[in-house]
């Protein structure tokens, strides 16, 4: 009887023991018990909870009425497979609740066994990590989305990292395939391994100062290669800063623009070039115009007025009655002829220079062929008293037509010559010098002079004389100039009336 | 007015003066004909202080293209010469059939007319009239 009575007590004491682990259970956890089929038989308040079920919804149900269908056939297979063989499942199930919703519980599935040690029940005991899976989900989320844009930016573009000094920490395999070095040869290194030198200080230091104080830089770099190759890149610096606003990496993203910036090059060099043929078209254009109008002001001035004249003498003759005066006026008609037959030979002269575009070149030496030019002077210079003095400046020959050139020399050196002072004995600088890519050629006399003001626009002009002299013919200058244009070349002349002129001739295309 | 008491041609021509004197005595409608080769000569002679009762030309026949100072030259020149002394008629008498010349002739206020040589009777008649 005592035994009995202890034996009750003790298990009076058992009961409430149990009883309050199961309070405890109920509390914290969501417990629901199912029989061998998976049809429940019991739920706790926290189920319905959680479930948003009413127990009586739940009891004689299907456990698979919070099924959410998320877990896969194999999942939920091996979790059947494992409590039906009598042991404890552990794991991570999202259930549906009534209103659709889904919340996720850690669950552990406890087997009861019956004495053939076959599960009779399963008591699932779960606690809500809802939370905590949004949270997982969330970064797994963000994670794969910036995967995602890594693998993005690594196929679109040539990315490399360097800490705040530009020791590269980081490239991608497109950093490698342009800048042609391996990544170990890369990490490490300052970034200056790929300078290529084309920018300036300025621009470099700008680059600098806009990332150093943590703003994005944005632009075209000029970058070199590891096998000396040139290479353009649209670039983006973006600093990365620290708690304390100071950068300590930066990420350059490029992407490579090489093949834009040549093509950009070649058409800039292009319109040069077609701006540059523009302008020698248009210039010789303007010349050839230019030309035409003083050829058809010498047509007008010079081969007509003979023509009036002759036609003049022909009307008189016709008119006269008298032999005498017919045969005196037969007589006026030869000389205009003549004149006529000159001024035509001149202009059909200049025209054969102006034609001769396919003229050789020549390879003239400028001291040898002074000299012969002088030589045939040698007599007017000694009776004049006159000082030849050639300067060459270190340049020997000069590009041009021989007979151009001999012609040119010979007329400016004779002009200084003709037009000499009577005051002074002459003195006349040969000088060349070379101006850019020119060859400059001046003649300087102390000779009459021109007065310019006057006689500028007629300067080289057929038939246009400015002093009274017998040999003075208006045909030199006008053929100089017209040999020198034909060459593409340039004259002009500098004069002061009793000082003395300077004629300047421009030989083009002499030096590279 | 039906004569011209004094002419002048400025031409460096001399063959050109010759014959168009010839022209001018077969009309009969000129007193006098003062020749001067180049604008230079000319352009002196309107420069300088003349007799009492001698007048300046009442008509010039100018030419354009001359030596030293030509018909364009000389009549840059006389433009600035005082109205008073400009009485004369000036025709330039060129052998040039350019219209540039003929236009830029007939812009100068001093110019009358332009003449393309050869001056024959007729042109001497138009002359007349213009004056």
């Amino acid at each position: 009887m005592e035994d009995l009575l202890l034996h009750t007590e003790e298990l009076n004491k058992r009961i409430k023991e149990i009883s309050d682990y199961k309070y405890a259970l109920d509390e914290s956890s969501i417990v629901a018990i199912t029989d061998q089929k998976g049809i429940i038989t019991f739920v706790n308040e926290n189920f319905c909870k959680i479930s948003k079920y009413s127990s009586e919804e739940l009891i004689g149900q299907d456990h698979r009425i919070i099924n959410s269908g998320h877990h896969a056939k194999e999942f939920i297979k091996n979790l059947w497979k494992t409590i039906a063989n009598g042991k404890v499942w552990k794991g991570e199930l999202k259930n549906k609740a009534k209103d659709g919703s889904y919340y996720w519980v850690d669950t552990t599935i406890v087997p009861f066994l019956n004495h053939q040690g076959k599960p009779y029940q399963y008591v699932a005991i779960r606690s809500d990590i809802t939370e905590r899976k949004r949270g997982e989900e969330e970064l797994k989320k963000t994670v794969k989305e910036i995967s995602d844009y890594k693998h993005a930016l690594d196929e679109s573009s040539i990315v490399a990292i360097t800490n705040q000094k530009g020791i590269i920490t980081h490239v991608n395999e497109n950093f490698c395939k342009i800048s042609r070095y391996s990544r170990q040869e890369l990490i490490g290194q300052d970034h200056r391994i790929i300078n290529s030198g084309y920018h300036s200080k300025d621009f470099i230091k700008n680059l600098w100062h806009t990332i150093a104080n943590g703003k994005v830089w944005k632009g075209e770099l000029k970058n070199k290669a590891k096998d000396g190759t040139y290479y353009w890149v649209d670039t983006t610096i973006i600093p990365f800063l620290n708690h304390e606003g100071k950068p300590y990496q930066y990420v350059a993203i490029r992407s490579d623009i090489t093949a834009r910036k040549k093509g950009e090059d070649e058409i800039r060099r292009i319109n040069e070039q077609l701006e540059e043929k523009v302008e020698s078209r248009t210039h010789a254009l303007e010349l050839r115009n230019r030309q035409l109008v003083d050829f058809c002001n010498i047509v007008s001035h010079n081969l007509r007025a003979p023509l009036v004249n002759i036609s003049m003498l022909v009307d008189f003759i016709q008119q006269s009655n008298s032999v005498e005066e017919q045969q005196s006026l037969f007589g006026e008609i030869r000389p205009v002829i003549d004149h006529l037959n000159e001024v035509f030979n001149e202009l059909v002269e200049s025209i054969q220079v102006r034609q001769d575009i396919e003229v050789a070149l020549d390879k003239i030496k400028l001291k040898e062929c002074a000299d012969r030019i002088l030589k045939g002077f040698e007599s007017q210079i000694k009776m004049y008293n006159a000082n030849v003095d050639i300067k060459l400046h270190g340049i020997k020959t000069v590009l041009f037509p021989q007979k151009y050139f001999d012609s040119v020399l010979l007329n400016l050196i004779s002009n200084a010559l003709k037009y000499k002072s009577p005051d002074r004995n002459p003195e006349i600088a040969i000088e060349f010098k070379r101006c850019d890519k020119s060859l400059v050629l001046s003649v300087t006399d102390n000779g009459l002079g021109i007065d310019l003001d006057m006689h500028r626009d007629n300067m080289f002009k057929i038939r246009k004389i400015f002093h009274k002299h017998p040999d003075a013919k208006g045909f030199g200058l006008f053929m100089t100039k017209t040999q020198i244009e034909a060459m593409g070349g340039k004259i002009w002349v500098e004069s002061k009336p009793k000082v003395g002129s300077t004629f300047y001739v421009e030989f083009v295309n002499q030096f590279k | 007015m039906n004569r011209i008491k004094t002419l002048a041609i400025v031409d460096d021509d001399r063959l050109f003066v010759m014959l168009t004197k010839k022209v001018i005595g077969q009309t009969g409608l000129v007193d006098n004909i003062q020749v001067y080769e180049s604008g230079e000569e000319v352009l002196d002679y309107y420069n300088s202080t003349l007799e009492p009762g001698v007048e300046f030309p009442e008509v010039m026949f100018l030419d354009l293209s001359m030596p030293i100072m030509d018909g364009w030259q000389f009549l840059e020149r006389y433009q600035k010469i005082p109205a008073e002394r400009k009485k004369t008629k000036i025709f330039i008498a060129s052998s040039s059939i350019s219209p540039d010349d003929i236009s830029r002739a007939k812009a100068i206020d001093e110019v009358t007319d332009f003449i393309i040589k050869p001056i024959t009777a007729e042109k001497i008649n138009e002359v007349m009239r213009k004056i």
